[in-house]
């Protein structure tokens, strides 16, 4: 029997060691019922180890964690009746239709035949696969491969979603898609989400606690809201301008001045646009009135919120300030998607 | 806040008592075969084997024993102990050659189906599962590892002792039937097909799937498993068909001993199998 648990995952001091060297390494965690958690980190950080740690297919080494009451090392499998798992690679039997897949992962959940083929259907429609139901997986695209693997990882009613690159492989749409399900499960059904990726767009849309991994360790974990806000106390302003602020130096060190201006600098190919960081958002109002006294017309302003991705970005380059080409990397990801920018138009 | 560690439930109480559940069991095994059914590189080896063994060669034999040209074996086996040979030389000349080859010396060989059937369909079902990478979708469901072994083991089993009695029973109709003009009689299933096919084919199959079993947990396609399992396999065959054609020639006791021998190997290395099926096993090697 469960016990009554406030959190839906309680991880303290896990360690999980393998012949090529430790995969998690002091890993303390708590996710409460109903969050959305991004767990985030390069290849090789521990997520997909995390995951089989926390969902009983692997048993620690060290520490221990409850799991919707549950201890994963010695309940796996009531455990894994409360839980659902897409696996990084979707797992699908290619000999088998995407109707029996998802039939037969019902039926090893122990969900009656009639209740099966009803959640099938409703799964697939809800996934836009029912047309392709009574198809083999063998001739999936990855993106359809993708939906009812994500299907079959609902199927049983989780209250505990664990998502390994949910969005690896699908088109941008198809994106929007999976990102809204993510949202609407915790949102709708109160489901706890622990979702890992590369995709840090994504992430920052749904997720509303973050935990970072490096080399098996968690190295920072919380709201991203609250961690963003830490790092980077000021707002980024960006103002474009009727004119250049290049032939206007007093006006430049008249903003500099501004009480609440933290930074000032002139950017844009041409000088048009003016990029501050600015202590609180009152500030805007004032520096938008004193350049329009000085006869400036604006034409926008955006306020850019710093989010997860940037406290990803942060970290990652705090721990490993070399390489380069993985932050490229994971910035051009974070790219791809939305960024979550708050645009506010000038009026 | 300090956390204390909870006190684990193992140390509390002692773990339930393993009971198979049958829905599960049956699922699995239903998934699979369904899977192995439309995989042609499966079946048709399976089929193909049997076929010749089963099917063409007892009615090419049986035909050639029909015809005039049907050699005078009494020379041949006069040469070998007469123990063995008594109940063939003692029939008309014209019988011997159905006799000796369908009646006794194509049962040894027979034992390559189970054997073979067993063997294809273990490695697809352990390393099978590695290689389609659909492994880890199934460790993270709700079942028990003991029943997922379970059902490993009998979808792989089954279909093998099934298709050996089915392939018999064709074997012994060709063979009847075909034979008919030169016996006049039913002369398979003797005692000693009966002693194979219900005795020492069953026990083939759990030992060529015992050695999957094994050899699966170290290979992860399943081509790498036949290879190796190919390796061990191989010299069984080789051995038990030279063995046993002369075990066959000498009395059921034998055969039923040899069977016996099988039976505990087999059972030793499906067991063995079990207790090293864990999921944390497993896991680490995903």
């Amino acid at each position: 029997m469960s016990e009554t648990f406030e959190t839906a995952v309680r991880a303290v001091d896990l360690r999980r060691e393998f012949p090529d060297g430790v995969a998690v390494d002091s890993l303390t965690l708590d996710v409460p019922i109903g969050s959305v958690l991004a767990l985030l980190g390069p290849n090789g950080a521990g997520k997909t180890t995390t995951i089989r740690l926390l969902n009983g297919i692997l048993r620690p080494h060290r520490g221990w964690s409850r799991v919707l009451g549950f201890d994963p090392a010695t309940q796996g499998d009531e455990l894994r009746h409360r839980t659902g798992v897409l696996t990084e690679n979707a797992g699908l039997d290619d000999r088998l239709t995407a109707r029996e897949n998802l039939t037969i992962t019902a039926r090893l959940r122990g969900i009656g035949p009639t209740e099966a083929s009803k959640r099938v259907d409703d799964l697939l429609d809800r996934f836009g696969m029912r047309s392709h139901a009574d198809q083999r997986c063998q001739g999936f695209s990855t993106g359809q491969r993708r939906r009812v693997a994500l299907a079959r990882c609902l199927i049983g009613d989780p209250e505990l979603v664990f998502l390994d690159e949910p969005t690896s492989g699908l088109d941008p749409a198809a994106t929007d898609d999976v990102v809204g399900i993510i949202d609407s499960l915790a949102r709708e059904r109160g489901s706890t989400v622990i979702l890992c990726t590369h995709f840090l767009g994504e992430a920052a849309r749904v997720a509303d606690r973050m935990a970072i991994l490096h080399a098996g360790r968690l190295v920072l974990s919380g709201r991203p809201d609250q961690l963003a806000a830490e790092m980077f106390p000021h707002l980024e302003v960006t103002i474009e301008l009727s004119q250049t602020l290049a032939d206007a130096p007093a006006t430049m060190i008249e903003l500099a001045n501004t009480s609440g201006v933290v930074s000032v600098a002139s950017a844009g190919v041409d000088g048009r646009q003016l990029a501050m960081e600015v202590a609180h958002r009152d500030v805007i109002a004032r520096v938008n009135e004193m350049l329009v006294a000085r006869g400036f017309s604006i034409f926008g302003i955006t306020t850019r919120t710093r989010d997860l991705s940037d406290v990803y970005h942060v970290v990652q380059q705090r721990l490993d300030p070399g390489n380069r080409g993985l932050r490229a990397a994971e910035r051009d990801a974070a790219d791809q998607l939305d960024r979550s920018d708050l645009v506010e138009e000038a009026a | 806040m300090t956390i204390a560690e909870p006190l684990p439930s193992l140390l509390t109480e002692r773990p339930p008592r393993w009971r198979p559940d049958i829905s599960v069991i049956r699922t699995i095994i239903a998934k699979d075969l369904t899977a192995i059914r439309r995989s042609k590189a499966i079946v048709l080896p399976m089929l193909l084997v049997p076929g010749l063994l089963l099917v063409v060669l007892p009615a090419v034999i049986a035909l050639f024993a029909r015809s005039k040209t049907s050699p005078d074996l009494s020379n041949a086996l006069s040469n070998l102990p007469s123990a063995m040979t008594k109940p063939i030389l003692s029939l008309p000349p014209r019988e011997q050659l159905l006799m000796l080859v369908n009646g006794y010396l194509l049962a040894p060989l027979f034992l390559i189906v189970p054997l073979m059937v067993s063997a294809v369909l273990a490695a697809d079902a352990f390393a099978g599962e590695k290689e389609r990478r659909t492994l880890e979708s199934l460790l993270h469901l709700p079942v028990r590892d003991r029943d997922l072994y379970v059902a490993k083991v009998l979808v792989a089993y089954l279909p093998s002792v099934a298709l050996s009695w089915i392939g018999f029973m064709i074997f012994a109709f060709i063979s009847n039937v075909i034979g008919w003009p030169v016996m006049h009689r039913i002369f398979v299933p003797n005692g000693m097909w009966l002693a194979v096919i219900g005795w020492v084919a069953p026990a083939v199959a759990a030992l060529g799937l015992g050695i999957m079993v094994r050899v699966s947990a170290r290979a992860d396609t399943t081509q790498e498993a036949n290879q190796l399992g190919g390796a061990v396999i191989m010299p069984l065959i080789l051995a038990s068909v030279g063995q046993s054609t002369g075990l066959l020639l000498l009395d059921l006791t034998t055969v039923f001993l040899v069977g016996a021998f099988i039976w505990l190997v087999a059972f030793w290395l499906i067991r063995g199998g079990m207790k090293r099926f864990d999921r944390d096993r497993i896991a680490s090697r995903l």
